[in-house]
């Protein structure tokens, strides 16, 4: 059994323009968790190119939508809230991915050993690496797939 | 000095822990998808050992954007001094800076100076006033038995807004916009279409929005501008403008006097908040002045 990227990274992920919208964005990824049928928590963001410029989280997507004063109205009783989240759906849908995407992603090669991947993933706080081979991204790690792979092995 | 409740507070009551930095060398852009994410108006610059030695704010960008700076520019390019305040300072002393450094939030520092632990707005300090005038036992909607009722449900807008506004057309160019935002340090401008009607706001966030997106300075304020313009009645309830802003995510509203045409003037959740937690005689004294 096999100890790098190359023995347990997903070949096929999905991928994001930088000018996708927020609404786009958010269809692809409930396409992708019905299709994997697992949650996935962040795409890569790449040019018509190919070339990776940054990733999306979940994470990413919470920040937008959270409200700016939530810490004020969490103390005002009387205020009304339904509709709320339709609201900040509305005012965040026609960003786009650009916006918000963290760039200058980590990547690994094929070849990186599965310790250094979790070493990276932890000290990051990341779920998913890009696997780069000679500038062109070939595949994502995610960690609970590193996990179920280390399963294999030793349990 | 008497003892108001903002002078008995610290600090550390008030400020919030999410600290959002950025190396000097990371780009104008990183720091444009970081306040649009975060929703803030700045961020810190940090050395190596994360000690404070910048802060960039959207004013700083939408001057970068005036300047016509490439939008993959350092940081340390247009980046200024942090202002800092000690957590265990009192909340008066922290207001006192930020009034006469006509800013609107500070850095606090715990152990070592210049290493941020946390940040001190208005609107945290607002929110904790609200928060412990609610609870206040001298609060004089307990002492007159308890209506229910909030005192924003007593006021209406036309008493608490700034009166007068300035208003641009839709097709002056984003290059005024940041002239005249720059020049009156305001956060928004309203910006008229046919019939002088208000259709839509410019406000800083719009204009980094467009400097990352590469919209040229000449484009009319109508490519970029947010719809619809949210107004109130300046005798609507100051409760119900509250909610609007809440609600809509706001900081500002146009008050309307007679149709939402007739804009008079704004109204900043800052001084909402204030005037909430400020008007019974347990705190007056201690209202915060901008």
């Amino acid at each position: 059994m096999g100890m790098t990227a190359r023995d347990v990274m997903d070949h096929e992920f999905y991928t994001l323009l930088p000018q996708t919208t927020i609404a786009e964005a958010l269809r692809i990824f409930k396409k992708a968790c019905e299709e994997q049928n697992q949650i996935v928590f962040g795409m890569v963001v790449a040019n018509e190119s190919g070339q990776l410029l940054g990733m999306v989280s979940m994470y990413d997507i919470f920040l937008l939508l959270r409200p700016k004063y939530a810490h004020i109205w969490g103390e005002m009783k009387d205020l009304d809230l339904s509709g709320i989240i339709d609201e900040a759906f509305r005012r965040t849908k026609s960003m786009q991915v650009g916006d918000i995407m963290n760039a200058g992603v980590l990547t690994i090669t094929p070849d990186t050993h599965l310790l250094m991947i979790i070493d990276v993933m932890i000290r990051q706080r990341i779920r998913h690496l890009p696997v780069v081979e000679q500038g062109e991204m070939v595949g994502m790690v995610y960690l609970h797939k590193v996990f179920r792979h280390l399963l294999d092995r030793l349990a | 000095m008497p003892r108001t409740l903002s002078n008995s507070l610290t600090v550390k009551k008030a400020m919030h822990r999410q600290v959002v930095h950025q190396p000097r060398l990371a780009s104008l852009e990183q720091a444009i998808r970081y306040m649009i994410k975060y929703k803030i108006d700045e961020v810190l610059i940090v050395n190596e050992l994360l000690e404070a030695i910048g802060v960039v704010t959207k004013t700083d960008l939408m001057g970068a954007y005036y300047a016509d700076l490439p939008i993959n520019t350092p940081l340390q390019e247009v980046m200024t001094l942090p202002l800092f305040c000690h957590m265990n300072d009192p909340l008066d002393l922290a207001l006192d800076t930020m009034r006469t450094q006509r800013i609107h939030r500070l850095y606090v520092w715990d152990e070592t100076p210049n290493l941020a632990v946390g940040v001190l707005g208005y609107t945290d300090i607002v929110g904790l006033i609200y928060s412990c005038c609610s609870n206040c036992d001298k609060s004089i909607l307990k002492s007159k038995g308890g209506s229910g009722k909030t005192l924003a449900d007593q006021f209406r807008n036309r008493e608490v807004m700034t009166p007068g506004v300035y208003a641009y057309r839709v097709n002056d160019s984003l290059l005024k916009l940041i002239e005249d935002l720059a020049a009156h340090a305001f956060e928004a401008l309203l910006i008229r279409g046919e019939n002088d009607y208000p259709v839509g706001v410019v406000s800083k966030t719009d204009l980094i929005i467009a400097y990352r997106h590469g919209i040229p300075l000449e484009s009319e304020a109508q490519t970029i501008m947010t719809q619809p313009v949210q107004t109130s009645d300046q005798n609507d309830f100051l409760a119900n403008a509250l909610r609007k802003m809440i609600f809509f995510d706001l900081q500002y509203l146009f008050i309307f006097k007679g149709s939402p045409s007739n804009i008079v003037g704004v109204l900043s959740l800052t001084d909402v908040a204030q005037f909430r937690s400020g008007t019974c005689r347990a705190c007056a004294s201690s209202r915060i002045k901008i």
